[in-house]
């Protein structure tokens, strides 16, 4: 590990310098790559360590998003607080899930499609709820003010996003190091060797959810001050799900580095691609959607491992 | 097998009048029988006589319909399988289950992780471990990877790691070659010597009349006999339940 | 929490409800197409196809075309839409699917979201957003029975669905690669124990399951937009009438099919179609935990 912190300290230096050069589109671009790898992080927290499949991440994506801009808009909350409330309350709904759920020994794609409801329940709800503004949405409307999570220009969102990124990378080294780290590693390698080893797996597999439905629940919120326009069908659909996964899944599943280089490819290079002047810039974007699905499908069969493998040796 | 008669050497593991019944089929009846401290205990019977069911119902995997399990002086029916792994009693699996995509360190240190909370104390004790069944040079390689010996040593480091009073082998003979199976008789005797009572499924009879003081032999989900391994070779009704009726010698 | 109210809660009557329940089962039997090619893929390889919907859709883009461009109506269209796409299952299943079969679920999910992905994106670089539509003779004709209208469109993708689903069970039941794949779904290695060519199996179910789908998509579309994200709401569709069936279950999936279509119908007259839909998913994940073998199958020791 100490031979990695070095560098890492590095990286994140040189992350740090990066708004000195460059633009306003670039800083864009690279803001949705960090938010994106941040959301895959907090993905693999449940699914890539613990072996959870969720596919109902949406659902605390849009409590975050929704429950800091609420507490902003009716209480004056910042949503620099606003969003650990945010978090806390999509920990408590992922603990209650998970505490359901995994009562009646849900797995696979059962499990996938228990949450898949979840979500598409939040959402349906959602639109149906006239004081969040249903479909029709939040437009927020802010001050510029530091204070309340809101800035004129990119940089400041490029340091947030980093600093969450970093965040959310130490967290997940730490957990790859720690007792509750390994307890996750075995129920997702198998759950009757765990028990029978002394792990508490519908506790560990409940922590999981928890942790990373709150840890999600941040990047929603950072999306509502980002964006300045939530509704139903932007965060609780399965567009932030997808970006989860992608991310995940092409990087490499339980690592700390997988998510954010697949994150960093399929987001960051989407979005620079649609800021480029092409001739035709939505065919570009289309293209690159489409070369990205396939490459997916390729890398998923033959490097299984993620993109991540790629760079390591292993006996 | 009258569930009345006191389960003998009963001290560290209580088994009474166990039944468990899957849809139409009765896999457990009123099994009872005990293991005391510092014993090794073998398990025999033919096929499907329910011989891994008995563990999966004495270390919580099953609860059985009927009749009580006492692990260390506690009723632990019922409890779910890390509960009773925390109070002592570890068990391997027969289709041997490492960890495919962690390392052999990673897998023993799982079940170190049971008695110790940090994870430096942790890892030096799955390296002991390792040196015992004589893995240790093979720490870093990923579960997937080993050998069939390799796995069956690796089973038993993982459930010897979890620190229990009481160790249930599932087959840890089946497989092995004539020389490696000396080898894992002499790991068990050692890991006895060391103060675990050793509970034991083996159908290679060599491995379990070598090892244990006493056998139970069960059929059909019933204990038909008990006693030690030579009074039991020529018992007439272990004969009958292995090789049939006209086989019974007059 | 208040539900946005609509004047239509007002006095309902029979008619509409009649009306709403023949809807129901026209669109209900589309459904149950579409679920029990789902359903079949699933139950004889245990792989969930998420691009399942989209295949649906891509069969309705070709049919708008080839209606477009040489006026063939998709009923006619049939005769080379369904052996194309018994083709293009044969083909994603010998390129993608069959390397995937042996690995865990999770790569059965990403795996076929990435088809989902590829078939959304192709269609929105060739066709663009839009929702589109054609217009054939019978698109908007109906006869009257009784108080109730009976739009001829869906009466035909109707009965052609129901016709289909039973030629599928004659097929399952009655020859003997049908009964090769039941035996496959029940039990693999014994089927391949007594001889039964497991892989080409599954070829052949994936095959069919991409043709059932394909000729659900070609009877919408005298009736249907289409447009690259319609396949979304067909698998959302298709996963919560193939567990209400019983995964694997063709039979159920008919009656799974059925339901849902009369619940979509009556409670567009009461609700609205996303809390209808909230109400639907509710009822899926209480299946999954309870009754995970669906309300039409039977439990498994």
């Amino acid at each position: 590990m100490s031979g990695r912190l070095a560098p890492g300290l590095v990286a994140v230096a040189a992350a740090a310098a990066v708004p000195l050069v460059a633009g306003q589109h670039i800083l864009t671009a690279l803001i949705v790559a960090l938010h994106a790898s941040y959301l895959a992080l907090a993905w693999n927290v449940a699914a890539g360590y613990a072996g959870q499949f969720s596919l109902g991440h949406s659902l605390f994506y849009g409590i975050g998003a929704y429950a800091s801009t609420m507490l902003y808009l009716k209480l004056g909350l910042t949503p620099w607080a606003g969003m650990f409330a945010g978090a806390a309350i999509a920990g408590v709904v992922g603990v209650l899930l998970a505490l359901g759920v995994y009562r009646y020994n849900v797995r696979g794609i059962f499990f996938a499609l228990v949450t898949l409801g979840a979500a598409e329940v939040a959402k349906g709800l959602a639109d149906n709820w006239d004081w969040i503004k249903g479909p029709v949405g939040i437009l927020l409307t802010m001050k510029a003010a530091p204070g309340e999570f809101f800035f004129l220009r990119r940089e400041p969102y490029y340091y947030v996003a980093l600093a969450m990124v970093v965040a959310m990378l130490v967290i997940s080294l730490v957990l790859e190091r720690s007792r509750l780290g390994q307890h996750f590693l075995a129920v997702r390698e198998d759950e009757a060797a765990a028990e029978a080893s002394g792990v508490d797996t519908y506790r560990a597999k409940t922590i999981a959810i928890g942790l990373s439905a709150a840890l999600t629940a941040f990047a929603g919120s950072f999306y509502a001050q980002f964006y300045l326009y939530i509704s139903p069908e932007t965060v609780f659909t399965f567009e932030p799900q997808l970006t989860m996964m992608l991310g995940t899944m092409v990087g490499g599943a339980g690592t700390a580095l997988g998510p954010v280089l697949g994150s960093v490819l399929f987001s960051g290079l989407g979005e620079a691609l649609r800021n480029l002047p092409f001739e035709n810039t939505r065919q570009v974007v289309i293209g690159s959607k489409l070369v990205y699905a396939i490459l997916l499908i390729v890398i998923l069969i033959y490097l299984p491992g993620g993109l991540i493998t790629l760079g390591r040796r292993r006996s | 097998m009258t569930a009345s008669r006191p389960a003998h050497g009963a001290g560290l593991l209580a088994v009474r009048g166990v039944s468990k019944r899957f849809g139409g089929l009765q896999a457990l009846s009123n099994v009872t029988f005990g293991v005391g401290h510092r014993e090794i205990v073998g398990i025999i019977g033919p096929n499907g006589a329910g011989k891994t069911t008995l563990f999966n119902v004495i270390t919580g995997v099953y609860t059985p319909d009927e009749g009580d399990v006492e692990l260390r002086g506690m009723k632990v029916t019922g409890w779910a399988p890390h509960r009773i792994c925390r109070l002592g009693a570890a068990r391997t699996f027969q289709i041997g289950k490492p960890f495919a995509a962690l390392s052999v360190l990673q897998t023993v240190r799982i079940g170190a992780l049971n008695r110790i909370e940090s994870m430096a104390a942790a890892t030096a004790r799955a390296l002991e471990v390792l040196e015992l069944v004589g893995l240790a040079d093979k720490r870093e390689h990923l579960g997937k990877n080993l050998t069939v010996i390799e796995r069956k040593r690796l089973e038993l480091a993982r459930a010897l790691a979890t620190g229990p009073a009481l160790l249930l082998l599932d087959e840890v003979a089946a497989g092995l070659r004539p020389n490696e199976i000396q080898e894992m008789i002499t790991l068990v005797r050692r890991i006895a010597a060391g103060g675990v009572s050793v509970l034991i499924i083996e159908h290679v009879l060599e491995a379990v009349m070598r090892l244990s003081a006493r056998i139970v032999v069960l059929n059909y989900g019933e204990v038909i006999a008990e006693g030690s391994p030579q009074s039991l070779v020529n018992d007439p009704r272990v004969i009958e339940a292995y090789l049939g009726e006209a086989y019974t010698l007059a | 929490m208040t539900v946005s109210s609509y004047n239509a809660r007002a006095m309902i009557g029979l008619d509409v409800v009649l009306q709403a329940l023949l809807s129901g089962f026209f669109m209900g039997s589309v459904y149950a197409l579409i679920a029990i090619g789902f359903t079949l893929v699933f139950g004889v390889t245990d792989i969930v196809n998420f691009a399942h919907g989209h295949l649906v859709m891509a069969a309705m883009f070709v049919s708008y075309f080839l209606f477009k461009s040489a006026h063939i109506d998709p009923y006619l269209s049939l005769v080379i839409v369904l052996p194309a796409f018994f083709g293009v299952g044969a083909l994603l299943y010998v390129v993608v699917i069959q390397r995937i079969v042996e690995a865990p679920h999770s790569a059965h999910m990403m795996v076929t979201l990435g088809l989902l992905l590829v078939f959304e994106n192709l269609a929105n670089l060739f066709f663009g957003g839009d929702l589109r539509g054609i217009t054939t003779t019978y698109t908007t004709s109906s006869f009257m029975v009784g108080p109730v209208s009976v739009p001829l469109a869906r009466l035909a993708a109707a009965v052609v669905s129901l016709l289909a689903v039973g030629a599928l069970s004659v097929f399952l039941g009655r020859t003997s690669l049908g009964k090769a794949i039941r035996a496959a779904a029940n039990n693999r290695e014994g089927a391949a124990l007594v001889g039964v060519n497991v892989p080409r199996v599954y070829l052949v179910s994936f095959s069919l399951g991409t043709m059932a789908a394909a000729l659900a998509g070609a009877v919408i579309v005298p009736f249907s937009l289409v447009s690259p994200f319609v396949g979304h709401e067909f698998i959302l569709k298709a996963f919560v009438i193939a567990v209400l069936g019983g995964l694997g279950s063709v039979g159920g999936a008919l009656a799974g099919g059925l339901l849902i279509g009369f619940v979509e119908a009556l409670s567009s007259l009461y609700i609205s179609a996303s809390l209808g839909n909230a109400i639907v998913f509710a009822i899926l994940i209480a299946v999954l935990l309870y009754r995970p073998w669906g309300i039409f199958g039977q439990a498994k020791v």
